[in-house]
């Protein structure tokens, strides 16, 4: 079913963008590229590796093995309005229905069949152990080999030395359960992509920083943490290109993501992934722009193809959910300067203590820079707890109060 | 020329006449039910009879409430949050912290010098703790809701309620009174309850709100009890207006007439 859905949305694309081509958007060639990587995963044909979201996949990229972040799963869910049957179905099992439902999802899936078997499974301690105990579910489930990388909290020489080492040891477990060796002509050519994606989404961030933005609620949403699955590949570097294109066409033109921008805002976290009016609300009722998503950022520098794997470790290392919150407060104040954010959401998604626990402190750091934040209570994945007119409310009462407030910047 | 605010909330339907003075010339109440046209026919049909005016001497009506979208006469709509701020700060200007609490939401605004809203927060996931709440309480306790404001009188036990889900507190009522326990004791610990759970939002909103003037408006302001463990709860004075559940209506029809004065219609 999954399989004939993706290669059905592949062919899709394809075809609009081979009819039209001049209408050939960066979110288009995202959106193929995605529809590509679910199509290798249900294809049963592929390798395929179920990993934490710190994973290095252009590693896994250049080794051959098709790999993606399980919460995925459960973000596909969402959006194609499935969740519902597959998160009711963990609940039947026990799993409590105030959990994240990302990972909610993907226990759905898996225990009504959903979720391609893997190869092996790769977690990673970062960003949550929610996480770490789906992989180990998946891994009990399908009686799959499971390789645990420790992500240390500090960036320190030798937290990056302890990681290096580990992704060695996770080289030589690929290894043998593929029974192939890692190619360094492979490895040099998806470190070359990885670096060159990286320049190019810097550039596409900081194209977006604009005033007014070419970005809008919806063009980057989700880009941050799915460019992750697409490093190491030519289709990274050509999504990065036709955005950092497209940005750049569309301010040498004068024109924005959203016409008439009148208030720039943060989204903090994670999107909601089912459809739901809010952003087409905000956008054309109160002219407010989500012009920066916290997952949407370069935190690492360039990875050394004569140390890869410590460069790897970096990139892992160096993502601001990592370690104590003040790590991620500093990166937000950090966003709202460089984007000159008038206000930032903070979806608050159920079950997630990263989301939910720290929201105090995250509202506190943006508010001692002068940038309000609005806290929702939304599962951003089971449209089953949407509210629509309570958030409505809110988000309406939020602009109203922006608008009536001096610009900070 | 006159304005009309119109705040279509949950459980009561408020419409606000006021002329160019900004003074007030008619202020209506009716239940919502679940025909809100028709609760928002009569809420503006009262305000005319009153007042010998017709639809033709509006020059704009802004609506609010949960329904405000659909009042069809409206010029524009604006959230709740922000038309209670603005008919408080009409009426006591020096207030800076707006306890609001409806029929199914409660929110906590703080307020600038000159009125504008600075921050709020509003209840999670649930209605306990609002006007719903209430209705249910005296339910449980078989007595009408208007009388609920004052059968704390006399309660000399703090009591706590364990739950604040409207469902299990209305169990948990049944049980407290089936045990003997009196009836002002329980209303009290109710009161205290929503005292509690408002608290909370009105930290999230401002931590050091000692010496912060506070008003209370929606339906529940009308609760003196609730008043009474609130103003506890926070160690100080709580300004009500003479017609709280109408602040949100009156601040619509300020909005309106300033919006057609800016010349910003929607």
């Amino acid at each position: 079913m999954m399989k004939q859905y993706f290669d059905g949305l592949v062919a899709g694309i394809e075809r609009t963008l081979r009819e039209n081509p001049e209408n050939k958007s960066p979110r288009k060639i995202y959106a193929l590229e995605v529809a590509k990587l679910g199509s290798r995963l249900y294809s049963g044909k592929k390798r395929v590796a179920w990993c934490g979201v710190t994973a290095p996949f252009d590693l896994l990229n250049a080794m051959g093995v098709t790999s993606c972040f399980v919460e995925f799963v459960g973000a596909m869910l969402a959006s194609t309005g499935m969740a519902g049957a597959y998160l009711e179905e963990a609940e039947h099992a026990g799993y409590a229905g105030d959990t994240c439902a990302y990972h909610r999802g993907v226990i759905g899936a898996m225990r009504k069949g959903l979720m391609p078997e893997p190869d092996f499974l790769i977690a990673t301690s970062v960003p949550c152990t929610g996480g770490l105990a789906v992989m180990e579910t998946l891994a009990k489930h399908f009686n799959k080999d499971l390789f645990v990388l420790n992500v240390p909290q500090r960036l320190t020489e030798e937290s990056v030395q302890y990681l290096a080492d580990q992704i060695r040891a996770m080289v030589a477990f690929v290894e043998n359960h593929t029974g192939e060796s890692l190619d360094k002509e492979n490895l040099r050519r998806a470190i070359h992509f990885t670096n060159e994606a990286r320049v190019l989404t810097e550039e596409v961030y900081r194209l977006a920083q604009s005033v007014p933005s070419p970005a809008n609620g919806r063009v980057l949403s989700n880009f941050g943490i799915v460019m992750a699955l697409l490093l190491g590949t030519k289709a990274g570097v050509d999504v990065a290109t036709a955005y950092r294109d497209e940005f750049r066409k569309m301010i040498d033109n004068g024109e924005s993501g959203v016409a008439d921008e009148k208030l720039r805002l943060l989204w903090i976290q994670n999107r909601i992934q089912f459809k739901n009016p809010l952003v087409d609300m905000l956008e054309a009722d109160y002219g407010a722009a989500i012009v920066s998503d916290e997952l949407n950022d370069i935190t690492w520098g360039a990875i050394d193809p004569e140390v890869p794997f410590e460069g790897m470790a970096r990139r892992a290392i160096s993502i601001p959910f990592n370690g104590d919150v003040t790590r991620r407060i500093a990166h937000l104040q950090q966003l709202a300067k460089r984007y000159r954010i008038d206000g930032a959401i903070n979806p608050c998604n159920w079950g997630c203590r990263q989301g939910t626990g720290a929201r105090g402190l995250i509202s506190e750091g943006l508010k001692e820079i002068g940038v309000p934040v609005l806290n929702l209570e939304v599962d951003c994945i089971d449209s089953r707890n949407f509210a629509e007119g309570q958030l409505r409310t809110r988000l309406e009462a939020f602009t109203e109060m922006l608008n009536e407030r001096p610009s900070i910047w | 020329m006159y304005y009309l605010g119109i705040d279509i909330g949950s459980l009561s339907c408020d419409a606000v006449l006021i002329d160019a003075q900004e003074n007030i010339l008619a202020t209506s109440v009716v239940p919502t039910g679940a025909r809100n046209q028709e609760a928002i026919a009569r809420a503006t049909a009262e305000v005319f009879r009153a007042t010998g005016l017709s639809e033709t001497d509006l020059k704009a009506t802004v609506s609010t409430g949960y329904g405000r979208d659909r009042v069809q006469s409206r010029t524009a709509a604006v959230t709740e949050i922000t038309c209670h701020a603005r008919g408080l700060q009409a009426l006591k200007p020096d207030i800076r912290l707006l306890i609001d609490i409806g029929g199914q939401d409660s929110k906590a605004i703080l307020l600038g010098r000159d009125g504008r809203v600075m921050d709020f927060a509003m209840n999670d996931k649930c209605a306990a703790g609002t006007g719903r709440f209430l209705e249910a309480m005296a339910r449980a306790l078989q007595v009408d809701i208007d009388e609920l404001g004052e059968l704390d009188n006399g309660a000399e036990r703090n009591l706590t309620l364990s739950s604040m889900c409207t469902v299990f507190a209305e169990s948990e009522v049944v049980s407290l009174i089936a045990d003997g326990v009196a009836v002002n004791e329980i209303v009290r610990g109710l009161n205290r309850s929503i005292a509690s759970r408002t608290l909370s939002l009105v930290k999230r909103v401002y931590s050091g709100i000692e010496g912060l003037p506070v008003a209370m408006s929606g339906g529940v302001a009308r609760n003196a009890g609730v008043i009474r463990s609130l103003s506890d709860a926070l160690n100080q004075a709580i300004f009500v207006p003479e017609k709280p559940d109408t602040v949100g209506a009156f601040g619509a029809a300020l909005i309106a007439k300033e919006r057609m004065e800016n010349g910003k219609a929607a």
